[in-house]
């Protein structure tokens, strides 16, 4: 006999010892669950829960809210839009909130490829409703953003003075965002430089986020 | 089935461990960031930019003798300017030094005058050899135009010329800034 077989053998052999002790091993669980079988007590208690809704809504406040600016804007010009942001989840978000601007196509009007120039926005709060024929707050207003190039708000941006912006359910936010043009160009005999924010033309997503107030624990 | 060498078996091992981490770094990121609802909402708008900027029909101008030149300025932007610039270079002949005093018309120059008047100057008199920039403060309109007229002074043997490229710089050159609440 080879070597070879000798093992092959031996190995087989082994084999039938290792199913032979999990067949008596498997027996004696099943005697053992059986006996025990007969003496089992359940305790049951039940509890019902609901989750919580974060629901942040957006809409007009007076006039049209976010839509088209049917001009071609110049330099210094600003464009206000008055809308609501709307806390109608059943849940208060955390004090804080962000604003992403994003173009679409992207353009040197968000992209800040020309040094210093592009679109900007900021955006104000009011107490009240704004007042649109002349654009003004008769209640308090707060400033939540500054005005800002757009190519910054690529990455969302918190708003300051928020704690009262939409925290609590069912508050509503009046809310002025103002888009303007920022652009020191000279045009030579008609041409423009060769870097410009002219005649250019793109949509802009505003993307408000709020969070989660903070968790709670409840002992009961 | 073959048994395995220990080489193989450790390689295996290895690869468990492995799989094991990996789905580990998968899955914590997304649990924390399960950890808090987001409330998210977004709006849209589309804006176009204006341009600005006026043209001249002619820029280049020989003179060989006193008899003025005239061109058209045109705003061919779509932003109305409030004033308009020009580099202004008058060549310097070999002889004398001529002089030359550019003046502005709302219409067209008709000899060297403006609705019968001699028209507005558009900086001081400029002298052979410069480079000098004037201002016109009239504002135009998109598609609007004005009328330059520049007036010679002096001996004139050989040619002189005179170039005028027009510029306008924003904001400070154009109408004035526009609110609008929508």
């Amino acid at each position: 006999m080879s070597p070879h077989r000798h093992t092959r053998k031996k190995t087989r052999s082994t084999g039938r010892l290792a199913v032979t002790g999990l067949l008596v091993t498997s027996a004696a669980l099943l005697a053992t669950a059986g006996v025990y079988a007969g003496l089992s007590a359940t305790a049951t208690g039940a509890e019902s829960v609901s989750t919580g809704s974060l629901d942040l809504t957006l809409a007009p406040d007076v006039g049209v809210g976010f839509s088209n600016f049917t001009g071609k804007l110049a330099p210094g010009d600003t464009d206000n839009v008055y809308v609501n942001l709307k806390n109608t989840g059943t849940l208060a978000s955390a004090a804080g909130m962000t604003l992403a601007v994003a173009g679409n196509p992207v353009t040197a009007l968000t992209s800040g490829s020309v040094a210093g120039e592009g679109l900007t926005v900021s955006a104000t709060q009011c107490s009240v409703a704004w007042t649109l024929a002349t654009g003004t707050c008769t209640g308090t207003t707060t400033p939540i953003l500054t005005t800002t190039l757009a190519s910054a708000l690529a990455a969302p941006v918190a708003l300051s003075n928020i704690p009262a912006l939409a925290a609590a359910t069912g508050q509503v936010a009046h809310v002025q965002v103002t888009l303007g043009l920022v652009a020191n160009e000279t045009s030579t005999n008609g041409v423009a430089p060769a870097a410009t924010v002219q005649g250019l033309s793109t949509t802009l997503t505003y993307t408000f986020t709020e969070q989660q107030r903070t968790g709670v624990a409840t002992n009961q | 089935m073959s048994p395995l060498s220990p080489r193989t078996r450790s390689r295996a091992a290895g690869a468990v461990v492995a799989a094991v981490l990996a789905l580990g770094v998968g899955v914590l990121p997304s649990i924390a960031s399960a950890a808090g609802l987001a409330g998210r909402t977004t709006g849209t708008g589309s804006v176009t930019t204006g341009t600005w900027g006026v043209t001249a029909a002619v820029t280049s101008m020989s003179f060989n003798t006193n008899t003025a030149q005239s061109t058209a300025v045109t705003n061919t932007g779509t932003v109305a300017s409030s004033a308009e610039s020009f580099v202004v270079t008058v060549s310097k002949p070999f002889f004398f030094t001529p002089t030359m005093t550019v003046f502005e018309c709302p219409v067209p120059w008709v000899g060297t005058t403006c609705s019968g008047g001699p028209g507005t100057p558009v900086g001081g008199t400029l002298t052979a050899g410069t480079t000098t920039t004037v201002t016109s403060t009239t504002g135009l309109a998109p598609g609007a135009s004005f009328y330059l007229e520049v007036v010679p002074a002096g001996v004139f043997i050989l040619t002189t010329t005179v170039t005028l490229t027009p510029e306008v710089t924003s904001p400070g050159q154009l109408r004035p800034p526009v609110r609008t609440n929508q």
